[in-house]
Parts: C-alpha cells; structure tokens; sequence
C-alpha cells in the first residue's frame, strides 16, 4: 500500500515540477494571450487618462525633437495641473444635483424592482404545473432583453407618439391628447417600466436555477406540517435566495453611479423638455465630451463615477462578509 | 431529471402533487403569465402592423394593433432607394457582427479554460487580471480618447467590434461551465494518451462545451448587433454607421425630411417618390422591424442552449 501511494505522488511529483510543466504552462499562457493583449489595450491602458480629471487639459503639438510623438499622450503628460477645480465646476453646476438625483434614484428603483419582478417571474414559473406552458412563458419573457434600446424607443414611440397608442386609448376615453414627450413627470414611470420590461426575463434566470436547486424536501416537510406556498416562499424560498440576491446586488451597487446609457440617452428621443428627469451622468459625460467642453471635465465625471462605484463595491463586500461571510463576493 | 422523477416511490410521488398548486392557484398564475407575455409581444406586434400599414392611414387613425389599409410601400423604399443608408448599414452590422462574435468566443473560451484548470499555477492572477476590468475602469472620456488618440479606430468597421471582443464576465461564467461539464477525468486521460494542452482543448474540452459556447456567441452577437454607443462616439463617416444608429437617426431626421418636404411643396427624391409622400412612420417601423427581425428569429433555436448554459455558467459561480 505504502510503496503505491510513495509511487503515485512521486509520479506526480514529477509531473507537477518536470520540464513538462513549463512546456503545459507555456501553452495555458499561450491561450490566455489574445483575451490578456485585450485586458491590456482596452482595460489597462486607459487608465493613466484618468489623471486628466486634475488636469486642463489642452492639446499641444510636440515639437519634432520630442521622443512622444503622440500630440495627444503629449499633452497629457504636459499640460497644466489643475488641482480639483475640475470636479469642483461640474458639482457647482446645478446640473449636478439633477444627475445624481436621478443616476442614484433610478438604479435604486431599478434594482428594487428587478428583485421584485424577478423573483416573482422565477417563482411562477416554478410552480405552474404544466412544465411546457411555463417555458414557453419564460421564452417569450426573455425576448425584450434581446432588443436594443433603440428599437424599444421605436416601441415606445409608437405608444406615446401624437398619433400613438395612448392617445388613441384617451380618444377612446373622451380624454385629452397627452404628449408625453414634454412631460417630465411621465418619465419617471415610463423608465422604470421600460427597466423591467427589458430585463424581468433576463433576471429571473439565475433566481430560477437557484430555486430549481433546492431541495425538495424542505418544501415537502414544511407541506406535512400545513405550510402553504405563502409560508414556503417566506419560510424556504426567500431565506434560501438572499444569498444569490446579495451576490447580484453588490455588483448592481458598484454601477449606481453608471447606467444604460442608451437607455437614458435614446428613449426620450431628444426631447429637451423632459432633461430633468432622464439626465444621468452617463448622458452629462457624453453630452460634455460631444459639444466641445473641456476635456477635464468629462473625466472628473467619469473618475467620480470609477472610483465612487469601486469603493461601494469594496465598501458593499466587506460590510456582508462582516455579517456574513459565506455571502460576501471575494 | 425524468430518471430521478421515475425514482420516486409512489407515496412520494402521491405526495409531491399534494404540494402543487392548487387548480386555481395554477390557473391564476397562467393568466397572469399570458398577461404578461402579452406585454412582451403586443407592442412589438404593433410595430410590424404599423410597418404595413399604408402611410396616409398610420397618420390619420393613429397606430393599431392591425394594419387598417395594407401597404408593403415602406418596405419597398426601404429596400429600393438604398433608403438612408440602411443596406450599407446593414452589411456593417453583419460584417462586425459575424467578425465580432468569433473574436469573443474565442477569446473568452481561450482565457477561460486555464483559469478553470486547478493545475494552472497563474490562475489567481489572471482571474483578477480579468475580473478588476470589471470593477473598475477608466471611463467614457479615457475610451473614447484611447480609440481616437491612440488606437485610431475611430471611423473604421472596427471600432463596431473590436472593443467588444472580449467580456471578463463571459470568462466567469465559462470557467464555471468548465469546471462543471468538463470532468477532470477526461481531461487527464487525454493528458495520459499523450494529448498536448492544446490538442487536449480543441479536441476533447471544446465539443464538450458546446452549449456554453453557444450561449457567449448568442450575447456577443447580440451586444455586437444591438450596440449603439460605439458608434454614436466614435463614427461619424456615414460609410461606417451601424444599423442602431442609422435607426436612431432616421427617428429623429425622417421628422426634419418631412418638414423639409412640406416647405419646398414636394420637391421629389431620387427614389422616385415625392417628399410629400415619403412613407416616413411607416419606414421608421418597417426600419425597426428590418433591424430586430433576425434577432427575434434567431432566438427561438437558440434559446434551449442558452438557458442551460447560462444556468449552469452561473449558479455555480
């Protein structure tokens, strides 16, 4: 016994520290190679322009002589250091409060509703009886996720037009015409809605591969001692699920400050008139970098919305694995 | 599943329907499910039935839910004139997409496999290589200048795909599908067949994976097919536009054509239909419907792969 098991663990003592394993390492590194030139160029290289969120920024011609001839990496590094005076003219706009009120207001409505509504969609389908029927539905649930933005702006338009669903069904009613286009007010549910409807089938995947996972016995015991399905969900269902909710959730919390800019920035289809309600800063950023203000500005919006959400994200984590260890992300 | 289902003793299966719904529970939960579903496909219906209405009836009665005076005349522009640079558009979108999704599966299933292998000795750093890219970036300003400054992607094809040709959260969600599909048994007995790595991957790891592959190339597409932004930032060369954004500029600008129209009292357009007449919400519809409709035909045969390999790629994760 002894002498086989000295054998196999020097086999594979062997195998793990031979020349072989240089030669299986060089192939793994040769595998990761094109996604890590990927990482390189589109995730790591980037980042040291984000200094320019303390700069004023102003592009300058390098003269022939200088060994950067990048007219941009050049200015970069060349122009002036501009201390915080960036950050400080975007949160003095009044435009400021508006973004962040609504890039902040709206993730929270988004991710209380996708909990909401997921969970609800997984449950459902769980329990219909005919298995068929109930992938059906979730195929059919699943479909918004697959159109962009753009074509739920078509959607929508053709709902809120002049011409539009809406104002057929206010004709309908003896109402008056509604252009939902200039009212503000109507955004704040038209997003949230649009919110779910794209995402409460995609959402609902992972809840419902976590409830399919359970063991069924609990569910049978808690039915032997007179639970029913209200009770099971409260008493099995959603104590089982916090764990992958929370999970979910810390990664939303790190995108608070983020947002589905093709979202904010396509469905009110220009519409000046209702900016308060649909400005994020995604949609800041874009607008500032697209009329030719200043680069540094732009940038420090962009930094405080990196970094604001790195932190909540390490901030989120530590304060679960605090309370919970095995639910915290890493 | 049925085998485990078949092993049930008969008390228990007695039992396990004693904890379904009740009949009308279950009857309750349908229709708010075909509720529901009716909310997924009816406003996308309208916009098919808007597509083929005549022009004149859509902007007189309004949108309905079927088209009161059938016409295929925005189709018809759509197709003939070229109209508004959709077919260019349309030929980008395929090109970026097809190039696209084979870049992303492929380095997604390339970077994915050694981290899911425990004899990989660098895993650890290269998962948060990958994973940090997803908690942390350098923002639109730093994209945008990097494709602009340095790259110098900007107007080309390639700034529709390249920045989308890799996803650390595939990479999760593929090792995952790894390490559960794929037995370390497998794979060591190609190892003691004498099976290099990479012999070992192609040959016995890929067919396994299928299903994960199939559902990575299913998103990359549609991310690749349904982007915007990219475009919106970094083109401006008419040559180069995606299908999104010609869309989401022909549903601001038909509006000006339009009005244009009206003022030159129906100068005509090189389609050989006057201004006046330009079918243009109509077209806006049959546009939208020309830019969803292979992805809303593609996802039912899909779909059964996706959903095992999302749900497999992710649970376990």
């Amino acid at each position: 016994m002894t002498t086989l098991s000295n054998e196999t663990s020097r086999v594979v003592r062997k195998r793990i520290w031979g020349a072989g394993e240089v030669k299986r390492h060089l192939a793994y590194l040769t595998m990761l190679l094109p996604g890590f030139i990927f990482l390189v160029v589109f995730a790591y290289t980037p980042l040291p322009a984000i200094i320019m969120a303390f700069k004023n920024y102003k592009l300058m011609m390098p003269p022939r002589d200088q060994w950067i001839q990048n007219p941009f990496v050049y200015s970069l590094l060349n122009s002036d250091w501009s201390g915080l005076k960036n950050f400080q003219f975007i949160f003095r706009s009044p435009d400021a409060a508006i973004f962040l009120r609504n890039t902040i207001g709206y993730n929270l409505l988004f991710m209380a509703l996708g909990i909401v509504f997921a969970i609800s969609v997984a449950v459902g389908i769980n329990e219909l009886r005919q298995r068929f029927m109930a992938k059906l539905y979730h195929t059919i649930l699943f479909l918004p996720y697959f159109l962009s933005w753009i074509i739920i702006t078509y959607v929508l338009y053709a709902f809120i037009a002049e011409r539009g669903i809406v104002n057929k069904v206010m004709d309908a009613l003896g109402l008056a015409h509604v252009s939902v286009y200039t009212m503000p007010r109507a955004w704040v549910f038209i997003l949230p809605l649009a919110n779910v409807w794209r995402y409460a089938g995609n959402n609902s995947i992972i809840y419902l591969a976590t409830i399919t996972g359970f063991d069924q016995e609990l569910y049978e015991a808690a039915a032997i001692d007179g639970a029913g399905k209200w009770k099971q969900f409260r008493h099995i269902t959603w104590p089982l699920l916090v764990p992958t909710i929370i999970l979910l959730q810390i990664l939303a919390v790190g995108r608070i400050l983020n947002g589905d800019f093709d979202m904010f920035y396509s469905l009110p289809n220009g519409a000046g008139a209702v900016r308060n309600t649909t400005l994020t800063i995604d949609v800041y950023v874009y607008t500032a970098l697209r009329t030719g203000q200043p680069l540094g500005l732009p940038s420090a919006a962009a930094f405080f919305q990196s970094c604001i959400g790195f932190l909540l994200v390490l901030t989120t984590n530590t304060v679960v694995r605090k309370v919970e260890p095995d639910m915290a992300m890493f | 599943m049925t085998t485990q289902a078949k092993a049930y003793t008969p008390s228990r299966k007695k039992f396990k329907n004693m904890n379904e719904l009740s009949t009308t529970a279950n009857l309750i939960v349908h229709v708010i499910f075909i509720a529901a579903c009716l909310c997924c496909i009816v406003p996308l219906w309208i916009v098919v039935a808007a597509s083929l209405t005549e022009e004149q009836t859509l902007v007189l009665e309004g949108y309905n839910l079927w088209p009161r005076k059938f016409s295929t005349m925005a189709y018809t522009f759509l197709f003939s004139s070229g109209g508004g640079g959709v077919l260019v558009a349309y030929k980008n979108t395929i090109i970026a997409t097809l190039i696209g999704t084979c870049l992303c599966v492929m380095s997604v299933g390339l970077y994915a496999y050694p981290l899911s292998r425990t004899d990989f000795r660098y895993g650890r750093f290269f998962t948060f290589f990958s994973y940090f890219s997803m908690l942390f970036n350098a923002g639109t300003v730093a994209f945008y200048l990097l494709c602009s400054q340095i790259l110098h992607i900007n107007n080309s094809i390639l700034a529709l795909f390249l920045p989308q040709s890799f996803s650390a959260y595939w990479v999760i969600i593929m090792r995952t599908f790894y390490r559960s599909n794929v037995p370390d048994a497998v794979i060591e007995s190609a190892r003691i067949d004498g099976a290099g790595e990479w012999r070992t991957l192609l040959q016995i790891v890929c067919p396994l994976a299928v299903p994960g592959f199939a559902t990575v190339a299913l998103f990359a597409a549609v991310g690749v097919w349904n982007n915007f932004f990219n475009c919106l930032l970094l083109i401006n060369d008419r040559k180069y536009f995606n299908l999104q954004y010609t869309i989401y500029e022909i549903l601001r600008s038909v509006q000006a054509l339009k009005e244009m129209a009206s003022q030159q009292g129906g100068a005509s357009s090189n389609a050989g239909i006057s201004l006046a007449n330009l079918p243009s919400e109509s077209f806006r519809m049959a546009m939208a419907v020309v830019t969803m409709g292979p992805i809303v035909l593609a996802y039912p045969f899909f779909q059964r792969y996706f959903v095992k390999g999302l749900t497999i790629g992710a649970v376990k994760g």
